[in-house]
């Protein structure tokens, strides 16, 4: 399975180069093979702190740096929140000590290799980079 | 943010880094001391502050936060201080359970724990005539908290029980306590126990907040008082023992009587976002503290109206402080009676008019935030604080009052956060 994953990771690279998808691409959640589907409600409550798990399984919710266009579409279209909105939230939820933000990663390649790589990691990347086989939770 | 060690997260900790401060100037057009440090001279004592927390992630379950910050010291209006505002570890066993001992700062007002940091709110500063309510914020101790996740709304109960030393800080206009030559301010030491229950609503746009606290009160070493006599005035220093002065008689400082005193205190808040970027915010706390300073018996309230537009967001609020009726009443008593006994005690009679703490007082203030950045933001608010009977807030000067006073206030700042 995993190589089968990391096959697919690497097409997908050549396939659509490393700089990650366009603005207006559909954007999909992936995560590790053992993590279960995710409604909308769900995905907000991980990437707002609110919940850690998706049943009894832990997850890592990850990020794109900020500034990352894709980042912006995930916000956007995933979470229905501005980055002002979300980085405003993130600021009160860090400062009144109920944890700090989902930890950011600088590419897509970055998101693919960290879900696959661990157990509970969560990421969104643009269709065009979806390996084959990789596990999509959500479509955004 | 500096995610650490993200490559073996099940063994290693995952530590972020986070920093803030705000550098505040503020100036009134009055000579007196407003909120320990704002006269017309301008000063950056009253809202600087800097500050950096580590947030430390062991397991999806584990984890434990630490926050340090450099502030005007709370037990002294001429020096600065490095204190430990945060320091505990959290256990969330599930996701709707959340724990967590050590250091914490209570969820009083919906602003209490994020206070230091400016980057959070477009205010200024925070409305003290509600944000003073509390005798201290943050206590040692334990926290736990159980949230339903609803539809739009998730509701969490916090209950929390802790102890924590702190100061009461007091202002004789012509004299203190010991010493009878000099105005200026003491700061009692404080031993606080306080125990709480807090309901939040809370979904991305909106906030409500209920809260009883129930603090108890006490001096490290001594006894408090618990009210004053009208008696003979203290006889003066040198003179035989036995000696009782005629009258007219002294409002004095009765017996200290009490081993500590209750403060339960209740908050309510709500932050309601409205069409058009719109956003409501109200809170009201009132406490009752059964000292001599019946003055600190009181209540506050503020109501906030702010809209975001574009990086802007401007705000106008009106806010209240007042203390009991009697305390008052008794302030005024105090004082008149300075005009009555000997001369060489009228300070002493200010002097207990003073120890009554009493509030009352409101401010308008018009403000507005500009966000430069996500994560900073540069304010600029004019307020104008009129007083009543008295106000603690206000440093009156040798011979005079902190009532009936208009005081405006002009405030610059920088907030951020890296």
């Amino acid at each position: 399975m995993t190589r089968i994953f990391a096959r697919s990771l690497l097409l997908a690279s050549l396939l659509s180069g490393a700089a990650g998808g366009g603005a207006a691409e559909e954007i999909v959640v992936i995560a590790h093979p053992t993590l279960p589907k995710a409604d909308r409600p769900t995905l907000l409550r991980l990437y707002t702190g609110r919940t850690v798990s998706i049943g009894m399984q832990s997850v890592t919710p990850l990020n794109l740096s900020a500034g990352n266009p894709l980042r912006e579409k995930f916000l956007k279209d995933c979470l229905e929140q501005t980055e002002e909105q979300y980085t405003g939230y993130w600021l009160v939820r860090r400062y009144v000590g109920k944890g700090a933000p989902p930890p950011e990663l600088s590419s897509v390649d970055e998101v693919l290799r960290y879900v696959q790589d661990n157990p509970g990691a969560m990421g969104y990347v643009p269709l065009s980079r979806l390996p084959r086989n990789a596990n999509v939770v959500f479509r955004c | 943010m500096l995610p650490l060690a993200l490559a073996a997260p099940a063994q290693a900790v995952d530590l972020a880094w986070s920093g803030f401060g705000t550098l505040g100037y503020a100036q009134s057009d009055q000579p007196v001391n407003y909120q320990r440090f704002i006269d017309e001279k301008g000063t950056f004592k009253r809202d600087s502050v800097l500050g950096a927390q580590v947030d430390a992630r062991f397991s999806q379950q584990w984890g434990a936060t630490l926050q340090v910050k450099a502030a005007p010291s709370n037990h002294s209006d001429a020096q600065w201080q490095a204190s430990l505002a945060w320091a505990f570890v959290s256990w969330r066993p599930s996701d709707d359970w959340l724990i967590r001992a050590g250091k914490l700062r209570l969820p009083f007002m919906l602003n209490t724990e994020n206070a230091d940091v400016g980057a959070t709110y477009d205010f200024v500063r925070l409305p003290q005539e509600v944000y003073s309510i509390a005798p201290t914020t943050d206590v040692v101790g334990l926290s736990i908290s159980k949230t339903w996740f609803g539809e739009t709304f998730d509701w969490t109960a916090e209950a929390y029980s802790g102890k924590a030393s702190t100061y009461w800080r007091y202002y004789g206009r012509d004299r203190t306590i010991d010493n009878a030559r000099s105005a200026g301010s003491w700061f009692l030491p404080i031993d606080m126990k306080s125990s709480g229950l807090v309901l939040t609503a809370r979904s991305m746009e909106h906030t409500v907040r209920v809260g009883y606290h129930e603090g108890e009160a006490s001096r490290p070493g001594e006894r408090m008082g618990s009210g004053f006599n009208y008696a003979a005035c203290p006889p003066p220093p040198g003179a035989p023992a036995g000696t009782v002065m005629p009258p007219p008689y002294c409002y004095n400082l009765g017996a200290n009587d009490l081993d500590k005193v209750r403060v339960p205190i209740i908050t309510l808040g709500a932050s309601v976002s409205l069409p058009e970027h719109f956003k409501l915010t109200a809170e009201y706390g009132k406490s009752k503290i059964g000292s001599a300073s019946r003055g600190l018996n009181r209540w506050g309230g503020y109501v906030a109206l702010s809209k975001r537009i574009g990086a802007w967001t401007p705000y106008v609020y009106y806010a209240k402080v007042k203390s009991k009726g009697d305390a008052l009443s008794m302030y005024e008593q105090f004082n008149g009676n300075a005009g009555v006994v000997n001369p060489a005690y009228r300070s002493y009679q200010r002097l207990m008019a003073d120890l009554l703490a009493d509030y009352d007082q409101s401010t308008v203030a018009v403000g507005t935030s500009f966000w430069v950045t996500t994560k900073s933001v540069i304010k600029a608010e004019w307020s104008q604080v009129n007083t009543g009977v008295a106000s603690s807030f206000v440093d009156a000067p040798v011979g005079g009052e902190s009532g009936n006073r208009r005081i405006d206030v002009l405030s610059l700042s920088y907030s951020f956060t890296f």
